[in-house]
């Protein structure tokens, strides 16, 4: 049992820190948000040249090597400043299973224009009335040794701004795993407008046909991938929600110690004190069952449970923390010209992605009663 | 960062286990539930020497103290097992007054006591609070003052728990009484034997069916080496013991082994409709939120006993730990027992008792535990100042 983070670690979090501070300003995040797409492509390109984008991609691909815990501490960074960055799509959710499950080929195709920031590649997780991408509705039949891929993907973040758009369909062997190439014949894409405002696209797919060199897991390792997929992305937002829900925090006991009411600063009052001390130990929770999934999942291991169980504090800290911070700053907290706004919406959208509170709980509940979840 | 445990550590926890299970036989079971979290009786003692006799009480105490020299990890997950198995150990002793008493009594007393707490042969008992000093601890009355090579103590403490079944009294009293200085800075600590004259105690009965005490201190003698560290230096000592006291009564044994046995026995019961209670939604429900609540207090209580291991146990996390495991605890007490449903409120002498009355007894002593050990509004003040850099308040 180590909870410290090793030299590797606290350089990869310093780094990161340091760059979101000082570039992720809110006089830029205000500029960003007057284009028409949420994304800051000069600080994109800034990341890849600290090396950043590939700090989970092997070196002979580019990267730096190190592992998925350092990257999610990347992630949680980017939560920190609300970075207009698709970490978690780009580098969570895609390159991680092409480098995990992907041909040679496919690897030194896709890897070294991710780190370099050359390329953005997104994964399609949701359909309509489907949350769960290792039982897709979408389907992939065959075509010689290529495939061809229907169906509708939801909520797909920079779909129309990526060279492919990793998709799962099921076929009659098993769920299949492919590279879509947006602009290939047969792909509609159509804007949806996210609490957020990051770009996110319906991906209406019909007989979109994809070369046998775009597919990443075949059909009897398909379901067991995007679970894989899955998992990671739920801590990785688990990590991102940290990041926003400690900033927010962190925001508010700031701003109650500058405010004066009554003649003195609110920060004195005890109702305010301990609202804000609930926050640090919802933020407690959130850090510990994050860090926790995220090692095992670093390590290889089985972390079903405890990925649920973090994602679970992830809505639920996401969700009583801003509306603490917002409460607590009162008028501040919806002005438009102080950031706080952005946190809230974040945690929002983060808290209802990839399963929500009470949907976890209801799965970890049939596996506690399934006999594969005792508190050991 | 590695958050699971070494294959030493997980081999540890596979040993304290099995003999866990062989040490709580069915005569100990049923004599310790008699006296829930309290202990006291002849195979109740019979045990503590035996586990002190194989070397666990002092798992991850230094070798020259006479521990195993493990780390606070280790010590940890012997507390977690023995509290897993159900015994009612006296953690306070041994945890939380154990360390800080090694640290700094005087050579005699170390000597005499160290060997008997680790051997599983005294429990000693906390005298802080008085009939007017609770959360503000710092008012205490009690006196301490020098006579010769003597110290004597005059006052009265209350909520002396486990003091009828104690050796000795961990006792803070006032050594300074000049009002001109900061009232926390002139209190000291004394060991008292629970023989010498002057000393005396009466029950007090709890809702919990937990008994406690008034301990009276009327010119008590002790000899001048039964004071703790330095004349007026008992502050620091009484909040780092706190402090420590504050991880040992949220440790996540006994809460998972209930977890566990409220889940077995919803999958053992059938409803009228042929159903199983743990088939129903709202059961699985209300066992998630458990399930995720406890998960969050592990890790905490790891955390702390890593912190402890690299010297760096924090007061907002020590009291984060606190308040959040005391209202966690009070929320899975609820949750488990509306799983039970009406048997929930079946005392464990009552005919169709389950899992021997303990969530019906639970939740009568669950609401000492959110203002014992340093009430929890006071816990979120100190998080919001160490933790959040909050102004303190004034009061």
């Amino acid at each position: 049992m180590d909870f410290s983070f090793n030299e590797t670690q606290k350089e990869v979090q310093g780094l990161a820190r340091q760059m979101l501070t000082d570039l992720a300003t809110v006089e830029r995040l205000n500029a960003i948000d007057k284009q028409e797409d949420r994304f800051d492509a000069d600080l994109w390109k800034q990341l890849a040249e600290a090396g950043l984008l590939g700090v989970a991609i092997d070196e002979k691909l580019g990267g730096m090597g190190f592992g998925f815990t350092e990257l999610a501490l990347f992630v949680e960074e980017v939560g920190r400043t609300v970075a207009p960055v698709p970490v978690v799509p780009v580098l969570v959710s895609t390159a991680l299973p092409i480098q995990k499950f992907g041909s040679a080929t496919l690897k030194k195709a896709w890897l070294p224009k991710i780190a370099s920031g050359e390329s953005l590649v997104t994964a399609a997780l949701m359909e309509t009335g489907n949350e769960d991408p290792a039982t897709p509705k979408a389907t992939a039949k065959a075509k010689g040794k290529n495939l061809l891929v229907s169906g509708t993907k939801v909520c797909v973040p920079f779909a129309k701004q990526s060279d492919a758009i990793l998709v799962s369909a099921k076929t009659s062997k098993g769920v299949v795993v492919v590279l879509v190439d947006p602009k290939a014949k047969g792909v509609k894409l159509t804007r949806q407008v996210s609490t957020t405002r990051e770009p996110w696209y319906e991906v209406v797919m019909k007989d979109v046909l994809v070369p046998e060199a775009a597919i990443v897991v075949k059909a009897d390792k398909g379901a067991a991938a995007m679970k894989w997929v899955s998992e990671r992305t739920m801590a990785a937002l688990c990590a991102m929600q940290i990041g926003v829900s400690d900033k927010s925090m962190r925001m508010t006991a700031s701003y109650a110690c500058e405010r004066q009411q009554f003649g003195v600063a609110i920060g004195t009052f005890q109702a305010v004190q301990h609202r804000a001390a609930n926050c640090y130990m919802d933020v407690e929770c959130l850090k510990l069952t994050t860090y926790q999934a995220v090692s095992l999942l670093d390590s290889g291991r089985d972390a079903t449970n405890e990925v649920a169980i973090a994602k679970i504090w992830a809505g639920d800290t996401g969700h009583r923390v801003s509306y603490a911070a917002q409460h607590l700053h009162g008028g501040f907290g919806i002005d438009r010209d102080y950031s706080l706004w952005r946190y809230s919406l974040w945690a929002r959208q983060i808290e209802m992605t990839l399963g929500t509170s009470a949907r976890l709980l209801a799965t970890l509940g049939e596996r506690i009663a399934a006999g594969k979840a005792f508190a050991e | 960062m590695k958050l699971e445990f070494t294959p030493e550590q997980e081999a540890l926890r596979k040993e304290l286990r099995a003999y866990f299970k062989k040490l709580m036989t069915p005569e100990l079971v049923d004599e310790v539930s008699q006296t829930p979290g309290e202990g006291g009786g002849p195979l109740f003692w019979k045990a503590m020497r035996q586990l002190g006799k194989d070397g666990w009480i002092g798992v991850g105490w230094p070798k020259e103290l006479g521990g195993r020299g493990m780390s606070e990890m280790e010590q940890f997950i012997f507390v977690e097992e023995v509290m897993r198995a159900g015994f009612p150990f006296p953690f306070l002793t041994t945890e939380s007054v154990g360390p800080i008493l090694a640290a700094n009594a005087a050579p005699r007393l170390k000597k005499l006591l160290v060997p008997k707490i680790l051997g599983g042969e005294i429990i000693i008992a906390i005298g802080y609070s008085e009939p007017g000093a609770g959360t503000d601890l710092a008012s205490l009355k009690t006196t301490a003052r020098k006579e010769g090579n003597e110290w004597v103590i005059n006052g009265q403490k209350m909520w002396t728990s486990l003091a009828h079944h104690a050796d000795w009294l961990w006792v803070a009293a006032r050594t300074n009484p000049d009002p001109e200085v900061k009232k926390h800075k002139g209190i000291s600590m004394f060991l008292v034997p629970a023989t010498a004259k002057g000393y005396s105690l009466s029950p007090v009965h709890t809702l919990g069916d937990v008994r406690t005490n008034a301990t009276y201190y009327d010119n008590v003698r002790v000899p001048e080496d039964h004071l703790v560290g330095e004349v007026d230096g008992g502050w620091k000592m009484i909040t780092s013991q706190l402090n420590r006291e504050r991880l040992s009564l949220v440790n996540v044994g006994s809460f998972a082994q209930l977890f566990n046995n409220v889940t077995k026995w919803a999958k053992d019961t059938k409803l009228a409709d042929g159903t199983r209670v743990i088939d129903q939604p709202w059961v699985q429900i209300n066992l998630a939120k458990a399930r995720t609540g406890l998960e969050a207090l592990k890790l905490i209580c790891y955390r702390q006993a890593w912190s402890m291991t690299v010297g760096e146990l924090s007061m907002q996390d020590a009291s984060a730990a606190k308040v959040y495991g005391t209202e966690f605890f009070v929320e899975l007490y609820r949750l488990l027992g509306e799983v039970l449903g009406q048997s929930s409120v079946l005392h464990m002498d009552s005919k169709g008792a389950v899992l021997r009355g303990r969530l019906e007894m639970l939740y009568r002593t669950a609401s000492i535990i959110t203002f014992g050990g340093g009430t929890n509004e006071i816990q979120r003040d100190i998080i919001a100042m160490a933790g959040l850099w909050m102004p303190r308040a004034k009061r």
